[in-house]
């Protein structure tokens, strides 16, 4: 089964630009080269946080659709590799999610949420 | 009697669907000074939006976009 997912590497920033393309392309080619592949590269960042004795990280985003099956092996070389600080790989839930809420419901909700005020103030 | 004035929530208004772990901007307008997450009572998030913002902001923190704790030098 095919399914939307979302990944975000935070590489060493010390990485040199080519090594982090080559590591992803390693990576991506482990889940067979996605063709809806799409790579966001954050570039340098600040960490909110130390991690060891890195203070900047290097952000790639990148979403693609996998088969469930390809995922344990491309899962199991992320987790080996040194290069990468740290690394998150979610289902991408913009699909998945919630519709958004329609006018009436909006009104609903906002309805019901008077009615409990009027409660609690009797 | 006194009518508490009615809030709404900030994600339903601008019809977010999912609220995004990238976005440190709107994720730092639900976290205190000391980065603990605001509770609904104070910023009127809806209960939907409040659980999706709560994992939101658990990812984040995981990938250093935002801090675990904040304001506090040893």
């Amino acid at each position: 089964m095919t399914r939307q997912y979302e990944a975000v590497y935070v590489f060493d920033s010390t990485l040199e630009d080519a090594a982090i393309t080559e590591k992803l392309g390693r990576f991506h080619g482990l889940l067979g080269n996605p063709a809806d592949l799409q790579t966001n590269h954050w570039g340098r960042r600040q960490l909110a946080y130390p991690i060891g004795r890195r203070e900047s990280g290097y952000y790639v985003v990148a979403r693609f659709g996998a088969e469930t099956a390809t995922l344990p092996e491309y899962e199991r070389a992320i987790k080996l590799d040194d290069g990468l600080v740290r690394h998150l790989i979610t289902l991408f839930e913009h699909e998945v999610g919630a519709p958004p809420m329609t006018e009436e419901e909006l009104a609903m909700a906002n309805r019901r949420r008077e009615a409990e005020e009027d409660e609690d103030e009797e | 009697m006194i009518r508490r004035p009615t809030k709404t929530c900030p994600f339903c208004e601008t019809r977010v669907r999912f609220v995004d772990y990238k976005d440190d901007r709107t994720l730092g307008r639900f976290i205190t000074d000391h980065g603990k997450i605001l509770p609904s009572r104070l910023s009127g998030v809806c209960a939907r939006h409040q659980r999706q913002l709560s994992t939101a902001i658990k990812r984040a923190r995981y990938l250093a976009i935002i801090p675990y704790i904040r304001g506090l030098q040893s």
